[in-house]
């Protein structure tokens, strides 16, 4: 068996073949094809590197080294929702930090950590382009502006 | 003609350089750390940063190509400010550990900061603090030490195309890691020692165990292991080999080295060496001395030869000997015991193959200059893969893809994997239809070129024959396969020991050749000794005199018989194979191995053993007490390679010097014989190892008038004209054979990157990288006889089983169960018959049938 078979469905591997025909080589399609392994597993493993060097035939150490130089590629696994929450300067003074603190203390949502249960991990983000609707996060690939405490626990409740 | 002004002097350029080229040839040094010469321009450190009139901002040197009438000054105070400021800003990080660290003293940051850096920093905070990585039993990463100047990155992957270290994490963060983050698991190549500047990947082998300039001596040698023949260069300390380094601009390797030439130096202190002669005294061997071990050969080898005649008697030459070495054993045999029986293990195929070639194409036709392999617009490789035979021929196929040449492959190569191959898979029982469809298919496209009449008769006969051209050809790549081979225009063909040692392969060869021919191709035959090819010029044959004089026309025994002053037999001798079956019916009675494990080294090993047993008198003359040696009446042991003086022929004919580097004890393998020689009454008085290649030189037709001098700087390649010198062109033998049936698993020679054999398993550095043999089978196949990866099997053929830990790997061809021939016991060679091809007179020995069944699965 190849590591590809092991590691990812048919589909995926279809897909990323599929990305892989839009680009003249092999190299430009990794981002692409690194997130649709990051959406199969929600984080990038050693074994997810190497089914995705092997589907494109681009060698695994230039692989693992585009997806440890991009912040929004995960190398460590993540629950299943990631809350990703900006704290850069228009955010920060619009409460961001107290956000934080919420999150902390109500969910017990560490930065950088996970839920025991899984349900979600929190990554504290660069600049998601919002300053004008601070503060701002991103779930998975879904995008909330205008946070507040209360708005939160609505938007958190959407996602198990 | 471009004109430019660097530092106020004119220089004149024929083409466009980068202004540090230009810079440099004029002899104006500029500082540099990311730019290496066997690199692609990077432009990172910014420390060759120079004011270019009319340029607003200081551009960097290396990568900044000349312009005529371009004014540049490399040493302002502006510039020296920057240069300031960047070497700051990388002791930032960098720490200065200097007294601990094994590259002071060679590093270029130090240099660097030593002439251009700040004598104080100024920043406060702490440095990066990274643990060093000892993960790696041969390379140590210190990546506090790391100035990302990522040139062990683009050696990697660009010139090595290995592609097993990349930079990992940003900025600050970025550090240099192979994949597995611990491990290289790699080619274990060290190039990326080798351009490191700072000491932030290091070999192991030499740690914290001496300093650059405690260096005595720099020696320039050849490598021992395969028949590339790199350069490279001993460093020496206290009578022991601390480095072996590559020299860039040497002819061959030009600055790279693979992992045995570069880690397996470490056979030459091994503590297992022999150092005493032994004799078997009530069947056991013991230590004794030279005078009563040579006596006691030249007084048994005089009574056998006074009793038998001198046919009783044969003697094994080595492809790991010097050219002297095997001269004098030649003419030891010849000469004194007075036989012809002098064979190697070059005729598992290398020999028979390279009579084969020259026989239609002419002397040299397998002599062509390795580097050109690079410039070929289309590379064909069959039968082995190049990158673990000859890694640094390989090296040359990697960079004629990435010029954008064609790579076709006839069955699957791994080490060109990355490298777009076009690739046809037939498996053993197609191959031979498949070369036979694409010789046909040539010859309808191209039409044959009408030079070779001898040759078309033959390709006529077989395009002509039932079946031929017909192959199933239903693989995807076939199409461009035959496209890309008949628009080729500068081809070079590659054949591997796998396809000499298959069953057909004389006739496989001769497709082979006859695709060569009708694409006008170059050939290169592999081969893993180092001097196997010097070793066959030498004469160390049964029916070739040294410089390939046949030994049946007496016009050509003359010049030998004179210069030797006796008579030399005219009846060719036993090769290897008949050597050991006429020892096995007891017609021979003695034999002198010179450096060969021939119990291990050819097919069928207990039938080998218990054949030579049967000997009367066995010698063998080794480094290490070997599965042959443990066999003899008397050990001999002599100096290896590292310890003598000498010279080796590679693939490319090349004579290059190999050189004492340590000084032992002992006697170099000539030396002996010609000692025992003296006790036989034929007086060999040789000075040195000079000495007896003045007498090659004087005798071969191939080495005339050559000396040591002329052959020093590695640029001598013997000379040729395409004259047949075996014996006239004539008959091609055709073979076909047989179609092999399905179904059956053959066995495989699998050819590990690391080893050589021998040699290898002696050097704990290979050792380290691959201390296990491993059989490899693909999954279906492993899946049909229900085997899983990790499984202990039992590979058994008719003669022999031994068993191995199972690896399932993809890369394996269908029934097929690939084993390597490293360590004791575990040889693939063991499970081998000796059928031999009747046009090569190599063994098949990858037709060999075996059956592989679990043993129970073992915890590791």
């Amino acid at each position: 068996m190849d590591i590809k078979d092991i590691m990812f469905s048919q589909a995926a591997i279809k897909e990323i073949e599929e990305i892989r025909a839009k680009y003249p080589t092999a190299r430009a399609a990794l981002l692409p094809a690194l997130y649709v392994a990051q959406r199969e597993f929600g984080w990038l493993s050693p074994e997810a590197y190497e089914a995705v060097s092997e589907i494109l035939g681009v060698p695994k150490a230039i692989a693992r080294g585009v997806g440890t130089f991009y912040a929004m590629y995960k190398n460590r696994p993540m629950g299943r929702n990631v809350v990703q929450l900006c704290t850069n300067v228009s955010c920060m003074i619009l409460g961001a930090e107290r956000l934080v603190d919420f999150l902390k203390n109500k969910y017990g949502l560490e930065p950088g950590g996970t839920t025991p249960d899984n349900r979600f991990s929190l990554v504290i983000m660069e600049c998601i382009g919002a300053c004008g609707t601070a503060p701002a996060m991103l779930i998975n690939d879904d995008f909330y502006e205008n946070l507040t405490e209360k708005y939160i626990d609505e938007i958190l409740e959407k996602y198990r | 003609m471009i004109t430019v002004n660097i530092n106020g002097k004119e220089i004149k350029l024929e083409k466009a350089v980068t202004v540090l080229e230009a810079a440099r040839s004029a002899g104006i040094k500029i500082p540099t750390l990311c730019w290496h010469e066997q690199l692609e321009k990077y432009g990172g450190c910014r420390l060759c940063l120079v004011e270019v009139e009319k340029m607003p901002r200081l551009q960097t040197a290396c990568t900044l190509m000349v312009t005529d009438g371009m004014a540049v000054r490399t040493e302002t105070e502006a510039i020296a400010d920057v240069r300031r400021g960047i070497l700051e800003f990388l002791l930032i990080n960098h720490p200065l550990d200097c007294p601990y660290c094994d590259k002071a003293g060679e590093c270029e940051l130090q240099d660097l900061v030593e002439k251009y850096g700040p004598t104080t920093g100024r920043f406060k905070e702490k440095k990066r603090r990274v643990t060093e990585n000892l993960q790696d039993p041969v390379i140590v990463r210190n990546m506090e030490r790391c100035v990302m100047c990522t040139r062990c990155v683009r050696m990697c992957e660009g010139v090595q195309g290995a592609s097993a270290i990349g930079v990992i994490d940003r900025g600050g963060h970025s550090h240099i890691e192979p994949f597995s983050g611990n491990r290289y698991n790699c080619e274990y190549c060290g190039n990326c020692v080798s351009v490191c500047p700072v000491g932030a990947i290091m070999s192991r082998l030499h740690r914290h165990s001496y300093r650059p300039w405690q260096v005595k001596e720099n020696i320039e040698t050849v490598c021992p292991y395969c028949a590339v023949g790199c350069t490279v260069i001993a460093q020496v300390r206290d009578d022991v080999i601390k480095r072996v380094v590559p020299r860039i601009g040497s002819p061959v390797n030009n600055g790279m080295l693979c992992s045995r030439g570069r880690f397996g130096y470490e056979f030459v202190g091994d503590p297992e060496r022999l150092t005493s002669p032994m004799v078997r005294k009530n069947g056991v061997l013991e230590e004794t001395t030279w005078e009563e071990a040579i006596g006691l050969v030249a007084k048994k080898l005089a009574e056998i030869k006074d009793r038998n005649g001198g046919d009783a008697i044969a003697g094994i030459a080595s492809p790991r000997c010097t050219n002297e070495d095997n001269y004098v054993f030649q003419k030891f045999m010849r000469a004194v015991i007075g036989t012809n029986n002098i064979d190697s293990t070059a005729r598992m195929g290398y020999a028979g193959a390279q009579a084969f070639i020259e026989n239609i194409f002419g002397q040299g036709a397998t002599g062509n200059i390795i580097s050109g392999l690079s410039n070929s617009d289309t590379v064909l490789v069959a039968g082995g893969d190049p990158t673990t035979i000859n890694p640094i021929l390989g090296l040359q196929i990697r960079a004629c893809s990435r010029k954008g040449g064609n790579v076709l492959t006839i069955g699957h190569v791994r080490g060109l994997r990355n490298f777009s191959p076009v690739e046809l898979t037939p498996g053993g029982g197609r191959e031979t239809a498949l070369l036979e469809r694409i010789v046909s298919e040539l010859v309808s496209r191209k039409g044959l070129p009408g030079s070779n009449t001898i040759l078309e008769s033959r390709i006529k006969t077989v395009v002509d024959a039932a079946g031929a051209g017909k192959a199933d050809v239903s693989e995807k790549d076939y199409p461009d396969f035959i496209g890309k081979l008949t628009a080729s225009g500068t081809p070079a063909v590659v054949i591997g020991k796998d396809l000499l040692q298959s069953a057909g392969s004389g006739y496989k060869l001769f497709l082979l050749c006859a695709i060569n021919y009708l694409i006008n191709g170059r050939l290169y035959l592999l081969s893993d000794h180092a001097n196997e090819q010097g070793m066959l010029d030498m004469g160390c044959a049964p029916d070739l005199l040294p410089g390939y004089r046949p030994v049946g026309y007496a016009e050509f025994r003359k010049r030998y018989e004179n210069a030797w002053k006796t008579k030399i037999s005219e009846r060719p001798g036993l090769n290897i194979f008949e050597m050991i079956e006429a020892a096995g019916k007891g017609d021979l009675k003695a034999m002198y191995v010179m450096g060969e494990n021939t119990v291990f080294n050819l097919p069928d090993g207990a039938n080998v053993e218990a054949s030579m047993r049967k000997l009367e008198f066995l010698v063998v003359q080794d480094l290490f007490l070997t599965e042959t040696a443990r066999l003899a009446d008397v050990v001999l042991p002599a100096l290896g390679w590292g310890e003598k003086d000498g010279t080796f022929t590679n693939m490319e004919r090349r004579i290059q010097r190999v050189r004492k580097t340590v000084n032992r004890a002992g006697m170099e393998d000539w030396r002996i014989i010609a000692e025992i020689s003296k006790n036989m009454s034929f007086g060999m008085n040789y000075a040195g190892s000079e000495a007896v290649f003045e007498e090659i030189t004087k005798i071969s037709p191939l080495h005339r008038d050559l000396t040591y001098d002329e052959i020093a700087a590695g640029n001598v390649i013997y000379p040729y004209k395409g004259e047949p010198l075996r014996g006239a062109v004539g008959e091609i033998p055709l073979n076909k054979p047989e179609t092999a049936s399905d179904g059956k698993i053959t066995l495989g020679i699998d050819r590990v990157l690391f080893h050589s054999g021998t040699l290898s398993r002696k050097s704990p550095a290979l050792v380290k990288m691959y201390s296990e043999s491993v059989a490899r089978m693909d999954p279906g196949t492993a899946g049909a006889l229900s085997l899983k990866d990790g499984d202990m099997v039992r590979i058994s053929s008719k003669s022999h089983s031994i068993e191995l830990r199972l690896s399932v790997d993809g890369e394996v061809e269908p029934s097929v169960v690939l084993v390597p021939n490293i360590f004791e016991g575990k040889g693939a060679l063991s499970l081998a018959g000796n059928i031999l091809d009747p046009v090569l007179k190599a063994p098949a020995v990858c037709a060999t049938e075996v059956t592989v069944e679990s043993v129970g699965k073992v915890s590791s």
